[in-house]
């Protein structure tokens, strides 16, 4: 355990202060991602906390997944994670990227996001206000600060 | 022309009339003649007069057949018509448009990959346009209604 906050210090240092974030829809309604596009306007300033659009998903150190992962989403999804740097994080917006929401049993539907990547932080809601994925992303700040995040799919490698 | 022209061209077509909430004009058509009533259009009005909007399938089961609606919006009207036809469910087939409606396309293909219908003349037809590939390799059209996915 306490190495495992030790290593986390040090190697989350610099994400705390600006986690570039990538947005990503796997089969949304576009419900949570008018929320989304909300939290990033300067009503919500979210660039006091550092928080900006990436402009590439090899710049980005969190992937914002929206809505249930649909089988042909899900293959996408996995190759955006794969391309992203490390350390890297993932939040699921919205009911359905929690669970697959009210899709959950379609015949086109794989489910939430943790069945194809590790989920740091779930923002549930249907749709989340944008202070809610705002609040998820500093409470996620948090624990990676406290070196709560163990599972970013970066093992061994930084 | 006016919409009036438009409305009894279609209705020379139409072996039935009804209504589509929210208070859409729905004509009622031989599967045969879907393709000629298209052309009647284009012909009469040109392409201009009127665009296809969407291609609507639904599994009726227990009459042994597939409905599929044509939303076409009258333009400048932008009035909103609905074309319904019936085909045997054991051997959907019916001509296709999009050799004279480019727009048909994601119309004809979404409803040939999810429920079977056959459009043809469409060359672009195939399996995995929308129904993911487990779906497709069990051979199964999901929105049938006896598919069991």
């Amino acid at each position: 355990m306490n190495q495992v906050k030790q290593s986390g210090r040090a190697e989350y240092r610099i994400i705390r202060y600006s986690p570039w974030l990538v947005h990503f829809n796997t089969g949304a309604c576009n419900g949570c991602d008018i929320e989304v596009l909300a939290a990033i306007t300067p009503v919500y300033d979210p660039e006091r906390f550092g928080v900006k659009l990436a402009p590439s998903i090899r710049h980005g150190d969190i992937l914002v997944v929206t809505g249930a992962v649909t089988k042909k989403a899900a293959e996408r999804l996995k190759i955006l994670y794969d391309q992203m740097p490390c350390p890297k994080f993932v939040i699921a917006v919205g009911a359905c990227a929690i669970d697959g929401g009210v899709f959950s049993k379609s015949y086109s539907v794989v489910g939430g996001v943790d069945r194809v990547v590790p989920v740091a932080a779930y923002v549930p809601g249907c749709p989340p206000r944008p202070e809610a994925i705002l609040d998820g992303i500093v409470k996620l700040l948090d624990l990676i600060k406290k070196g709560g995040v163990v599972n970013n799919g970066c093992s061994g490698q930084t | 022309m006016g919409v009036v022209d438009k409305h009894s061209l279609l209705e020379s077509f139409s072996v039935g009339r009804g209504v589509v909430k929210p208070s859409r004009k729905l004509y009622i058509i031989e599967p045969g003649n879907v393709r000629r009533v298209f052309e009647a259009l284009i012909e009469k009005f040109g392409y201009g007069g009127f665009y296809l909007s969407t291609i609507v399938g639904t599994d009726l089961r227990d009459e042994g057949r597939i409905r599929l609606d044509y939303y076409i919006v009258l333009l400048p009207e932008e009035e909103t018509v609905v074309l319904r036809t019936f085909i045997p469910r054991e051997n959907p087939v019916i001509d296709s448009l999009v050799d004279i409606l480019p727009g048909a396309l994601s119309g004809e293909c979404e409803t040939h990959d999810l429920l079977g219908v056959v459009f043809r003349g469409n060359p672009f037809l195939k399996r995995g346009f929308f129904a993911p590939r487990d779906v497709v390799e069990k051979g199964e059209y999901p929105l049938r209604k006896d598919s069991g996915v």
